[in-house]
């Protein structure tokens, strides 16, 4: 394997423990070893010394290792985000599973409103919001007959209602995840 | 039968965790250091030589604590390095570590000052 191969394996690798971080610091942490591993390289070049990315990478220790450093201080020190307090004990025994579950729910439920609420400006009459005389029942969504004893509540306000809330659930859908994959 | 040579490393290993944190302060004081410019330092002296997997995360944390400043930095065809300095808190942490640092090793220095069997004196009794 060469040198550069091996860095990059070695980089691959720290990507993969890293992947609990925000992207953005992970990009970061990596960023910064890379800089400093073909620093040392190229001074050893200058110098005439042997390179033996495998003797540079030791320093760093495995992947594993120096990935959980920085996670774990990361875990312990980062505040949930505001609103997001609650989700603390949750976030303890926080599954791979529940995660799937949230983004499930979460996305299906911003898709369907944004393509209700896009649905509405292509088919008028078929897409709505219907509720009978005492409110006991309604029924949102499109629709080929318009439900017996009901009434259209919304009309046009259904379209920026529904891709108002649509985008704000897909936002918080976001936020949740990356709250539930610091530590799962 | 412990060798003096492993007495030696296994000493400064423990006392360099403990002063892990006043040791890369006190390196970048009155100093904007990147990564393996600190590390060279500290591996320049006998008991503070650290490794990579030590030093970067520790900055990263000292990074989160607001003891130091990291920012990126392009100079001519060099590559991008992140350069560290502290901050005022990191100036105030570094005083404040240097206190007791100090303190420790007089207390030490007075105990190695007092054999027995008489009680020990601190200085100025």
């Amino acid at each position: 394997m060469s040198d550069r191969e091996m860095i990059h394996n070695y980089l691959q690798s720290l990507m993969r423990f890293l992947s609990r971080l925000d992207r953005e610091d992970a990009d970061d942490v990596l960023r910064e070893i890379e800089s400093h591993i073909y620093d040392v390289m190229e001074m050893r070049e200058e110098n005439g010394q042997i390179i033996d990315a495998s003797a540079i990478l030791e320093g760093f220790g495995q992947p594993r290792d120096l990935a959980s450093q920085y996670v774990d201080h990361i875990l312990k020190g980062a505040p949930p985000p505001r609103g997001f307090k609650a989700i603390q004990s949750v976030k303890r025994g926080a599954t791979s599973g529940l995660r799937y579950a949230t983004a499930l729910v979460g996305y299906v439920t911003a898709a369907t409103l944004i393509i209700v609420g896009l649905y509405k400006l292509i088919d008028p009459d078929a897409v709505g919001f219907w509720a009978n005389e005492s409110g006991e029942s309604v029924v949102i969504g499109a629709l080929t007959e318009v439900p017996a004893g009901t009434h259209e509540l919304m009309g046009w306000w259904l379209t920026p209602v529904a891709l108002g809330i649509g985008i704000a659930a897909a936002y918080l859908t976001s936020r949740l995840l990356r709250v539930l994959k610091l530590k799962s | 039968m412990e060798l003096p040579k492993d007495i030696e490393s296994k000493w400064d290993a423990q006392l360099r965790k403990g002063t892990l944190e006043l040791v890369i302060l006190a390196a970048l004081k009155g100093r904007r250091l990147y990564g393996l410019e600190l590390l060279g330092q500290l591996q320049s002296l006998e008991t503070t030589a650290i490794t990579e997997g030590t030093l970067y995360p520790l900055l990263d944390r000292l990074k989160r604590d607001g003891l130091v400043d990291a920012h990126w930095q392009q100079e001519g065809e060099t590559r991008p390095r992140k350069y560290y300095q502290l901050t005022m808190k990191g100036e105030g942490k570094l005083s404040d570590l240097t206190t007791r640092w100090r303190k420790s090793t007089q207390d030490i220095e007075i105990l190695l000052h007092n054999p027995g069997p008489g009680p020990i004196r601190p200085k100025g009794d």
